[in-house]
């Protein structure tokens, strides 16, 4: 029964490959780098085509780039290829008209998007009960008009005239070359003929050519020809009109797809087929095939292994392709052209029985989880939930089951997003699906709405002061990853960053924004217009005031609160980081001011990124903490220079522990240790029991952080247990009025003189093992608010702060969290 | 580890006189390829999709000429101007500094100057500067002439040499210079503590160099600052 929803006759996909042309060895572009791989630049060009979705278009699902340019392009490959039916004496008037409207249908949808197919023949067409989908129309646009590949792109018998006359070198972008072969099939369609199928090439291209010499009707002479003038002369008046126009020497004279669809002959598919349009909203699929093609994969499914197993992929010896002779300039004589240079027409189907024997127990009702209310009875009626909690990332992303849950799930929150939110965010927690990663990251971004005319408002084109940064910088970004590294990704990010600059005049262009950007544009190729709606909810809510033209105060800041957090946490590695010299300032701005995107590969930062999400614009130091953690023991061994070596060149990080150790301590630290001045207060409300006003100079001079008035209440009430204060004024005031449950250390009793824990008498023992309690310094104007908690930090007392405004701040809290010792005395 | 002074080891297990160690920092424009020089010259690669730099990077090389050993810490800097505020903390207390600039583009040339000239009035006194014009394999798209930048060279007291990161042409070539430069100004007078011009410095370090290249010692440091390496052609 679940085979059933999965073995749909659309399901199916096939893949072609081809070569790309290879550049000559050692050849440079102009800034000195060398040129971008044609595949590679293909890569960037088919991106756009796997966002069309039409039912008259075969969906592209994926490229793939292998050795020597190597390119396979995957593809819905469903039906049988029209030149099958072609000599089908049954075929009536009515279903030729059905398929010839569809292709135009197929067409229009190209064209409208100025793509021309340019390649369009009946095999290439392709039908399943009476529906028809154009299939491989991309490959003129993504090779860029057959320039990146050394094969001619071209259907001999299909291919316009004008074609020919100018060469098959000439770019065609005139989109009339596409009717023209509609014309073509419709002729043959109607003749029952496959024209001049025994020819050989040569003659075929004369007989096209000696058209065009033709006084009378194309299609007349054609069918002279083949010696079907009865045929011909049987044909209707109005089919015959519309192959007459289609066939038309003169190129502008030839109809455009949409003035055809308009015509008369079509009036009965038109009635047909607008009953599927009025539909408000695109209907909901609770899955696509590009879920299909992804879930094919994760079972095991290798496109490359099929198509050596089918012969189209074939390794040869080297020894054979070397030349025989090579000259001392360089030129080589002698060499057989590679076969495989050549355009392969072979498609190969991609078997899909292992999926189905994958899924075939998964429940009917998996594909319809119930997402918002759950009555009991259902709830006990359903099957446990697919459990793979407890499993590591990578895993989990991999599991096919999983990921079917996982993609029927959240494919359907998105759907109701932005009302859904809430509910998309509770997912998000546990893991984020890669395939709709895109998409989860702009709503956890709040992104929606007309973006996308927001974006192309923006003005990207203008010459800027910052061109020639953004220049230079953008092809030394991300650029292992094949899609950021390709021109139309080039170009994209150039894009988005002066849209950027454009719309933000209070900020400016830093180094580092280039890789910020690079995960957004990434997971979104197709929707340049959502990658900066991302990036520009991403920049307020993470950074905010990190690309002032003048950031130090906010960069200075965050490093400063970056020192204090590794004090607070680790206050050995601190000691030690503090004693060598070792400040944040000299290796973590690159961390910070990107987010680690400047500093992880891709693959890292989306995990990390997964989670920063969730998290507030504090997380990132937690980040940095974990970074730190994780290379704890060599930077405990290490003086300076092994130390700024280790991160001028961060080794092996695992960002599953990183994740796992900054979230666990950005759940165990109270949210004021790492409060801000600079903090965007949209996201962070403030009273006066929270912590302001306190300088960057003093931020900096002190070395463990203040924790505000606020999160000491919270915590005498929820967690005491969590909790050791302790009150450093003199006994009198400690006894007349104090916070519920601290101590007393008058400052005047302990003599700083060495690092010695003992040096504070009867509690000693208490701070020794702290247990993990936050260690809070209470105290007043009267006494010395940094030496003792900075003898504590000396002493490696864990999670040491001070009061924010001292004690007097709590005694206007209500209800009140302070008593009166006196009476015990 | 790290020893301030004190004898090294030589491979071969004899001892040797004299370490030094010297603080070097590149500045220039962005793009003009500081980290490939200092890439070159530490691990002898070139990546063509070197990342940019931001903030600054360290890296360290040990060279090793007659009988001293030269320790060279060097803090690459990053070139856009925004960062400008960082680079007093780099080049504070440096013994030398790169001015580097891409004899392809005229603009990077004046802020090399500008540079020149923050170094004279706010960095060390004695500090050694060396200009270097950087993708000097790119000299058919030149914009800036060798006997410009020499000109301006020799007024203003600068060690200049083009070099190219890419095909490590000069690369050795000018830290070695500063080298010597250093060691007349500072460090022990040796045989040529005769003073010589800047120029016949630079062809003196050209016979030093030879040796230097057999005795180097090369730190184990990785420079794939991402894991991955930058590569065009997954494998199939
Ligand atoms: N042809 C050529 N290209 C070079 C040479 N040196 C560097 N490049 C290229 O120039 C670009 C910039 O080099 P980087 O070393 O990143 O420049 P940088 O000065 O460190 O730049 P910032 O870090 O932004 O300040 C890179 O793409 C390098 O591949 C050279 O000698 N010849
Ligand atoms: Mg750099």
């Amino acid at each position: 029964m679940t085979i059933g929803l999965l073995n749909h006759p659309e399901m199916h996909f096939g893949a072609i490959t081809f070569f790309a042309k290879q550049h000559k060895e050692d050849m440079c572009g102009s800034n000195g780098l060398p040129l971008t791989p044609n595949s590679i630049i293909i890569y960037g060009r088919a991106q756009m085509l796997k966002a069309i979705k039409s039912p008259y278009l075969c969906q592209y699902l994926d490229i793939i780039r292998g050795k020597h340019e190597r390119t396979i392009v995957v593809s819905q490959y469903c039906g049988t290829p029209l030149s099958n039916i072609v000599e089908n004496q049954d075929q009536s008037i009515d279903e030729i008209k059905h398929i010839v409207y569809q292709i135009l249908q197929g067409l229009n949808e190209l064209h409208t998007r100025n793509i021309v197919h340019r390649n369009l023949s009946t095999e290439n067409i392709l039908c399943q009960d009476n529906n028809v989908k154009l299939f491989n129309y991309g490959l003129y646009h993504l090779t860029d008009n057959g320039k990146l590949v050394s094969f001619p792109i071209i259907q001999l018998l299909y291919a316009a005239p004008e074609i020919y006359l100018d060469g098959i070198q000439h770019n065609h972008t005139n989109p009339k070359v596409d009717i023209w072969a509609v014309g073509m099939i419709l002729a043959e369609l109607v003749l029952h003929k496959r024209f001049w199928s025994t020819l050989k090439l040569g003659h075929r291209i004369r007989k096209v050519l000696s058209l065009l010499q033709s006084n009378t009707s194309v299609f007349e002479r054609i069918a002279r020809e083949h010696n079907c003038y009865e045929d011909y002369m049987k044909v209707p008046e109005d089919i015959k009109e519309i192959i007459e126009i289609c066939l038309n020497i003169n190129v502008d004279q030839r109809p455009t797809c949409g003035e055809l669809l308009q015509k008369g002959v079509f009036n009965q598919q038109k009635t047909d087929k607008i009953s599927e349009k009025k539909s408000l909203c695109e209907p909901f699929e609770i899955f696509t095939i590009h879920e299909f093609y992804h879930w094919w994969q994760l079972a095991g499914g290798d496109i490359f292994q099929e198509l050596k197993k089918q012969g189209l992929i074939r390794s040869s010896p080297p020894i054979l392709s070397l030349p025989q002779l090579v000259l001392i300039e360089g030129g080589l004589l002698g060499q057989d052209r590679n076969p495989a240079t050549l355009f392969d027409p072979r498609i190969v189907e991609m078997p899909l029985a292992s999926l189905y024997q994958r899924f075939e127990n998964i429940p009917f009702t998996a594909f319809y989880p119930l997402i918002q209310i759950k009555s009991d009875i259902i709830s006990r009626l359903e099957p446990p939930p697919y459990d793979a909690t407890g499993l590591p990332l990578i895993i989990k992303e991999r599991d096919p089951e999983y990921q079917f849950h996982r993609v029927i799930l959240l494919r359907r929150l998105l759907h109701g997003y932005p009302f859904t939110r809430e509910l998309i965010v509770r997912e998000a927690e546990k893991d984020i699906p890669p395939l709709l990663r895109g998409e989860i990251w702009a709503a956890l971004l709040h992104v929606k709405g007309d973006y996308k005319s927001h974006y192309m408002k923006i003005d990207k084109y203008s010459i800027t002061p910052t061109d020639r940064q953004i220049e230079v910088d953008i092809p030394r970004c991300h650029q292992y990853n094949e899609l950021l590294s390709s021109t139309d990704g080039h170009q994209k990010l150039k894009r988005i960053l002066k849209a950027w600059v454009c719309k933000n005049s209070n900020y400016v262009y830093w180094q580092g924004l280039d890789s910020l950007t690079a995960p957004f544009l990434y997971l979104n190729f197709n929707d340049e217009a959502k990658a900066f709606a991302c990036l520009s909810a991403f920049i307020p809510k993470y950074l905010h005031k990190f690309f002032l033209k003048d950031n130090s105060a906010v960069i200075e800041e965050y490093l400063a609160k970056f020192s204090q957090l590794i004090a607070f946490h680790d206050p050995v590695l601190a000691n030690h980081l503090y004693e060598i010299n070792f400040y944040p300032q000299l290796f973590a701005i690159p961390w910070f001011l990107t987010l680690f995107s400047h500093v992880f590969p891709l693959y890292k930062i989306l995990h990390l990124w997964d989670k920063v999400l969730l998290g507030n614009s504090s997380y990132s130091l937690h980040i940095g903490l974990s970074v730190l953690t994780q290379l704890r023991d060599r930077l405990l061994n290490a003086g300076f220079n092994e130390c700024i070596l280790l991160f001028s060149d961060l080794p092996e990080v695992d960002i599953e522990k990183s994740v796992y150790l900054s979230t666990d301590t950005f759940k165990t630290t109270p949210t004021s240790i790492t409060a801000r001045e600079h903090e965007n207060c949209e996201f962070q409300e403030r009273d006066k029991y929270d912590i302001s006003g306190v300088t960057l100079e003093d931020l900096k001079r002190e070395r463990y952080p203040r924790i505000s008035a606020n999160d000491i209440v919270s915590l005498v009430r929820s967690n005491p247990e969590k909790m050791c204060m302790v009150d450093i004024r003199n006994m009198t005031q400690y006894n007349r009025c104090s916070v519920i449950g601290s101590i007393n250390i008058p400052f005047s009793s302990v003599s700083f003189s060495d690092n010695n824990i003992e040096n504070i008498g009867q509690h000693s023992q208490l701070l020794k093992e702290t247990n993990n309690k936050v260690v809070v310094v209470i105290g007043d104007e009267e006494t010395d608010m940094e030496l003792f908690p900075t003898f504590l930090l000396k002493c490696n007392v864990k999670k040491v702060c001070v009061l924010h405004g001292g004690f007097n701040i709590l005694l206007s809290v209500t209800p009140t969290i302070l008593v009166s010792h006196s009476h015990n005395i | 580890m790290s020893t301030r002074t004190g004898a090294a080891q030589r491979p071969n297990g004899s001892t040797q006189g004299k370490i030094c160690q010297f603080k070097l920092v590149l500045l220039g424009e962005s793009a003009v390829g500081k980290s490939s020089l200092v890439l070159r010259f530490v691990k002898g690669q070139f990546h063509e999709y070197q990342e940019s730099t931001i903030g600054a990077a360290f890296l360290t090389q040990t060279v090793c000429l007659d009988d001293t050993t030269v320790k060279f810490e060097i803090w690459d800097t990053a070139g856009q101007e925004r960062y400008h505020s960082l680079a007093p903390m780099y080049y504070r207390g440096a013994q030398a500094a790169i001015v580097v600039y891409d004899i392809t583009n005229q603009d990077t040339f004046g802020r090399a100057k500008t540079w020149v000239k923050e170094l004279q009035r706010q960095a060390s006194p004695t500090i050694v500067i060396a200009l270097a014009g950087n993708k000097q394999d790119l000299a058919n798209k030149r914009m800036v002439e060798y006997e410009e930048a020499q000109t301006y060279a020799d007024e203003n007291g600068l060690l200049f040499i083009e070099t190219s990161a890419k095909t490590a042409m000069n690369v050795n070539d000018i830290f070695l210079a500063i080298v010597d430069e250093l060691d007349e100004n500072v460090e022990v007078p040796g045989p040529n503590s005769n003073k010589l011009s800047k120029f016949s410095l630079l062809n003196k370090t050209v016979g030093v160099l030879s040796k230097a290249l057999f005795a180097k010692i090369v730190f184990p440091i990785s420079i794939n600052r991402k894991d991955s390496i930058i590569s065009c052609d997954p494998s199939l």
